[in-house]
């Protein structure tokens, strides 16, 4: 019986495993083998071992360090951003959006949209002779930056990445806060704790949880960016936009560095591997089930 | 009062700038050429659809009937594919804790892998099975990339299931295939219309793959629109190009618009047990 039912379990979960060792597991082998190879589109179904030339040419390429930094900084910055904008429209419109959950509807209009027509919309709106944003602030203040010169360009992909994606901070920070119980507050209330007082000390401490898991998905998605930076500015503005996604696609489509390519990715994989473990070992520690 | 005056000051700003781009556009789709070069303010002097009829004419370069066509068969088949394959593994994670430890933190982790780290050794797997720059080859990954939400939604849908009703089936003599299809399937289905509508959402807004897979006949509607905006001769039609990227996301926006409680409800799940 027990054994027959091991055997079902097998049966139940073999299509998902077979689908992810096709098109993962094999990729991944393949990352493995091809990183540590000579190889170029000339030879690409045999390439030569040729162990860890590409792996060193990555670590000695400032560009690739320039990448990481760049995707950690970006990572960090926009989920600093849009965990504390959404947590602060979510807690301060609580009242309105209440009465009325067709609010929210206008809020997740953005990030709705695909990343990548975001950014395209964002090349209208940001240029210097059709974009609207440039005209209204030659019309109100006689000027208007190169939002996406080399100077600003990191600056501008925050803002735009910030403003897609806050929607979904404050969904999670709108759900979480009105699932907190209406007595622990009316009971704070009767201790007189009120205002300011009572977000700091009551509701914000229920919100703690919400609070790590928004930041924490907004900062695989923000280090792992790569659509709007792509159409708006693509490889471009002097390496001052190149994320880690970037410099891989480049590497690879754009100047064949196959080797160099793969090498990178498999850095990536093993530093995303590694992190996801920790963090999953973390909670397990802390919650022993 | 006066707060709740703020709370409204508030709302109209926070919501009018987030979608500002999305209003940008909506105007710039229906200016008049003329209109788009001398005028950029977001007051058009006259309205029209020409920019929509230029959309869909097909010229040699660009055929947006058939970017769409990519667009809806791929993602399709992305977000099917998931359903199907995570069906049985969700029943045995919430029924017999088979693959709780394993599969399912495995599959959960994907939604916070880079995902292009696969992509160049996939594109050289597509190249030697033929599989590079078709519809099926792309409905594929973005399947890959469904597989971790379906899963979830998936598992905690079956695990909402009186257990008594799978047990009095199994009493009768139904095997798990039976009760899989008979019983279950009927029972989680409002969660399946939730998983394909977002899935379809997050397949049809998928940009990499579709750039990286595809060269010419599959390339996928967002792909697709980005090819307006690199000038055939003459600069940027921006006209036109502003409605391109209007139509490439009408798709998404109106189902989102429509199922967006349900949407709301889904990124949660997705959200906590990710």
């Amino acid at each position: 019986m027990a054994n027959e039912s091991l055997k079902e379990n097998r049966i139940l979960a073999t299509p998902v495993v077979v689908f992810l060792l096709a098109m993962l597991g094999f990729p991944a082998v393949l990352d493995l083998i091809y990183s540590v190879s000579t190889v170029s589109f000339e030879n690409l179904r045999d390439p030569t071992i040729s162990g860890f030339g590409n792996y060193r040419e990555v670590l000695g390429d400032p560009y690739f360090w320039s990448a990481v930094s760049f995707s950690t900084r970006f990572g960090l910055l926009t989920a600093a951003l849009e965990t504390a904008l959404g947590l602060f429209l979510a807690v301060f419109l609580a009242p309105l959006i209440h009465r009325r959950f067709w609010l929210m509807a206008i809020f997740m209009m953005p990030m709705i949209i695909a990343p990548s027509m975001m950014g395209l919309m964002y090349r209208l709106v940001l240029h210097e002779f059709v974009g609207p944003l440039p005209y209204y602030l030659f019309e109100f203040f006689g000027e208007s930056p190169a939002f996406l010169s080399p100077q600003l360009a990191f600056r501008t992909l925050v803002v735009i990445e910030t403003l897609q994606w806050t929607p979904f901070t404050l969904l999670l920070f709108y759900t979480a806060y009105s699932s907190i119980p209406n007595d622990i507050r009316e009971a704070a209330k009767v201790d007189g704790t009120r205002g300011l007082r009572l977000f700091t000390h009551i509701e914000l401490p229920a919100l703690l949880p919400t609070l790590v898991v928004a930041f924490g998905i907004r900062f695989i998605d923000g280090f792992r960016v790569f659509d709007n930076i792509y159409v708006l500015i693509g490889s471009g503005a002097g390496g001052s936009s190149t994320s880690l996604s970037i410099y891989i696609y480049t590497a690879f489509f754009k100047s064949a560095d196959i080797g160099k390519a793969l090498a990178a990715s498999v850095l990536l994989f093993v530093v995303a591997f590694g992190l996801l473990w920790l963090v999953g070992w973390l909670l397990k520690k802390r919650r022993p089930a | 009062m006066v707060m709740n005056a703020i709370r409204w000051l508030v709302f109209a700003v926070a919501a009018l700038v987030m979608n500002f781009p999305v209003i940008a556009t909506i105007v710039t789709a229906l200016k008049t050429p003329a209109d788009v070069i001398s005028n950029a303010s977001l007051i058009p002097r006259a309205i029209t659809l020409d920019n929509f009829a230029a959309v869909f004419t097909v010229s040699e370069r660009l055929n947006i009937w058939k970017y769409l066509w990519n667009s809806l068969s791929a993602s399709l088949i992305g977000t099917i594919l998931p359903i199907l394959l995570c069906l049985p593994l969700a029943y045995a994670i919430a029924r017999r804790d088979f693959g709780r430890d394993l599969l399912l933190p495995l599959v959960v982790n994907l939604r916070a892998m880079p995902l292009i780290i696969f992509a160049i050794p996939l594109y050289m797997m597509y190249q030697t099975l033929g599989l590079l720059d078709t519809r099926f080859g792309l409905g594929l990954i973005l399947a890959v990339v469904n597989l971790p939400l379906a899963l979830v939604l998936l598992t905690n849908a079956v695990a909402e299931i009186p257990r008594e009703l799978d047990e009095a089936a199994g009493m009768d003599g139904a095997r798990t295939g039976r009760i899989l299809t008979r019983l279950t399937l009927p029972l989680i289905r409002p969660a399946i219309a939730t998983t394909f509508v977002f899935g379809f959402i997050t397949a049809w807004n998928e940009f990499l793959f579709g750039l990286m897979l595809t060269t010419s006949k599959a390339v996928p509607m967002t792909v697709g629109a980005s090819f307006f905006f690199s000038a055939g001769g003459g600069g940027v039609q921006w006209g036109v190009a502003a409605a391109v990227i209007v139509v490439a996301s009408a798709p998404p926006v109106i189902l989102g618009l429509i199922m967006y409680r349900q949407i709301g409800r889904s990124m949660l799940a997705g959200a906590v047990k990710g």
